[in-house]
């Protein structure tokens, strides 16, 4: 009898062996997923609100910053010459100012040195405005000479070291960098960005609590499933797949939905900026996300489906025990 | 061989009630005993303590071979999957068809899904109920619902078929054909314990009965 048992119990292991546990386990991952779906599928209207709920969560952040990611390549477009202006004393000679700028065009961290004569200034100052006839008013030129200089360079730091250079210079009286706008812009950038990274947190941690909870309540709707399984030998890990492939189509649905709403909102606003951008500078054109990132989006959205769900699951699965 | 050893077992339960004390006993494998007692007197309590449901307070629990104590948490599926378990209220899903409630078992364990199939209705025949296996369990009767019931719990051919009051809410004709289908599968080798207060049912039997009273074995005889 016990020689018997013993033979029939190696005949039960034998038959659900390492190959056939490999199939059963794809069969039933296959399986679950599709079920997962199904279940999406049977309250369409709930499961389309809360998809609505992460799209828009997801789509945010996205828009955000594809947004940025455009005006960054606007002010790459602007950044171009950022120059030094150099006003000289008056009265310096001549022949010492074509020295200083000879001097000055020697220098490797200049790209170009422009010398700007007294009676030049005077005559562009003629012919660009319209108030020549200040000019009556005074016995001699009152205008300095004026160098303009271009740096190689378009770090703000190192702008900032040749100003300060230039302007121990003896000739020159005053030394202004043209870079304040630049700086402004740059930090509203970095704010702007730090922002939408804070605001994407925010709403990914809005996207795992909502899918946690839809899954809590598939949960405790599923309560008698999971009793029975538990009570003929599921395993946690068979109890809890349903609810993480539900997380998972909830991820990637409501991915594939802000993906959509992002593309839409940036085609939408891809007319007005450009007509804006085109009365300052030629060749500006509004990006939609690109291929990696569109990936990023539906991974980022599948991770938090996924996330959310294995949340909700390892809090609620264990307090539903047989018993 | 043993099939069921019960060793010095005692189970109190939080609120301080004890529901089993010094509880001795060994079940032999392919025997079939009746386990009866008023309600409250740990009839349940004990099957729990074999399905680890419950974890003893005291004493040892040995299913075949196997220390339950010694048993890690994780375990604890593999070791339900080689019995088999009849609800009172049968605890069968409503939200699939009777084949799909039988086959639950199986799929759990991972059978391929023809040889479930096979198993299934091999398992519905044996319970009469093969030609109901599309219908969805709540327009059985509640006979029939039982019978789904067994069928799900002998499916996977367990060594240990457990039923915790069977016959609860059947008359009595039916009650005996349900008592009957349990006496078939000990004939070929599983071994069998049933909880139930149907003390009439169970002496015309003759099988071995255990009987509990506030926790305690008062006897065990036919």
């Amino acid at each position: 009898m016990a020689a018997k048992r013993e033979q029939k119990r190696g005949a039960v292991q034998h038959r659900v062996g390492l190959g056939d546990r490999v199939r059963s386990w794809s069969r039933n991952h296959y399986r679950v997923s599709n079920q997962a779906l199904a279940r999406l599928l049977v309250t369409p209207l709930a499961s389309l609100m809360t998809l609505a709920v992460l799209a828009i969560a997801l789509a945010l952040p996205a828009f955000i910053f594809s947004a940025l990611k455009n005006l960054d390549q606007l002010t790459a477009g602007l950044e171009t010459d950022p120059h030094i202006s150099l006003y000289l004393e008056v009265g310096v000679a001549p022949e010492r100012l074509d020295q200083l700028s000879r001097t000055l065009l020697l220098r490797d961290d200049l790209r170009s040195v422009e010398l700007i004569s007294p009676e030049k200034g005077l005559e562009d100052f003629r012919a660009y405005t319209r108030f020549d006839d200040l000019l009556e008013f005074f016995d001699e030129n009152p205008l300095p000479a004026v160098i303009i200089l271009m740096p190689s360079t378009r770090e703000p730091d190192q702008l900032e070291a040749i100003q300060q250079e230039m302007a121990a210079l003896p000739e020159v009286e005053e030394a202004r960098l043209d870079m304040e706008w630049v700086r402004r812009l740059a930090a509203f950038m970095a704010l702007a960005e730090r922002g939408a990274w804070v605001l994407g947190g925010l709403l990914s941690l809005t996207v795992l609590l909502v899918v946690g909870n839809t899954v809590r309540m598939t949960i405790e709707s599923r309560r008698d499933e999971i009793l029975v399984s538990k009570l003929v030998g599921a395993t946690d890990a068979w109890v809890r797949r349903p609810f993480l492939y539900s997380g998972l189509w909830y991820g990637l649905f409501g991915a594939v939905l802000a993906w959509l709403l992002a593309q839409l909102a940036l085609a939408l606003i891809s007319e007005p900026v450009q007509a804006l951008a085109a009365l300052y500078l030629n060749g500006f054109v509004v990006h939609g996300l690109e291929l990696s990132e569109s990936s990023l989006l539906l991974a980022v959205g599948l991770l938090l489906g996924l996330g959310g769900a294995w949340l909700a699951v390892g809090r609620h699965l264990r307090d539903i025990e047989p018993g | 061989m043993t099939a069921i050893r019960f060793s010095n077992v005692g189970k109190r339960y939080p609120n301080g009630h004890d529901a089993l004390k010094g509880l001795n006993f060994d079940l032999d494998s392919g025997e079939l005993a009746f386990l009866t007692g008023h309600s409250g007197a740990g009839k349940s309590t004990l099957l729990k303590l074999i399905m680890l449901m419950e974890r003893p307070s005291r004493g040892e629990v040995w299913v075949g071979e196997q220390d339950l104590a010694r048993l890690p948490r994780k375990q604890i599926p593999y070791h339900r999957r080689h019995i088999g378990v009849v609800f009172q209220n049968h605890q069968l899903l409503f939200d699939r068809s009777v084949f799909d409630n039988v086959a639950l078992p199986l799929q759990i364990s991972g059978y391929d899904p023809v040889d479930a199939a096979r198993r299934v209705r091999a398992a519905l025949d044996k319970v009469g109920l093969l030609s109901r296996e599309k219908l969805n369990p709540v327009t059985l009767s509640s006979g029939e619902q039982q019978r789904v019931g067994i069928a799900r719990a002998i499916v996977h051919k367990p060594k240990l078929l457990l039923a915790d009051e069977p016959t609860g809410n059947l008359d009595p004709a039916l009650s005996e054909d349900i008592m009957h289908l349990f006496e078939q599968f000990n004939r070929i080798g599983t071994t069998v314990l049933i909880a139930s207060h149907d003390l009439s049912l169970i002496n015309r039997l003759h099988h071995r009965v255990l009987v509990l009273k506030d926790g305690r074995l008062v006897s065990d005889g036919g």
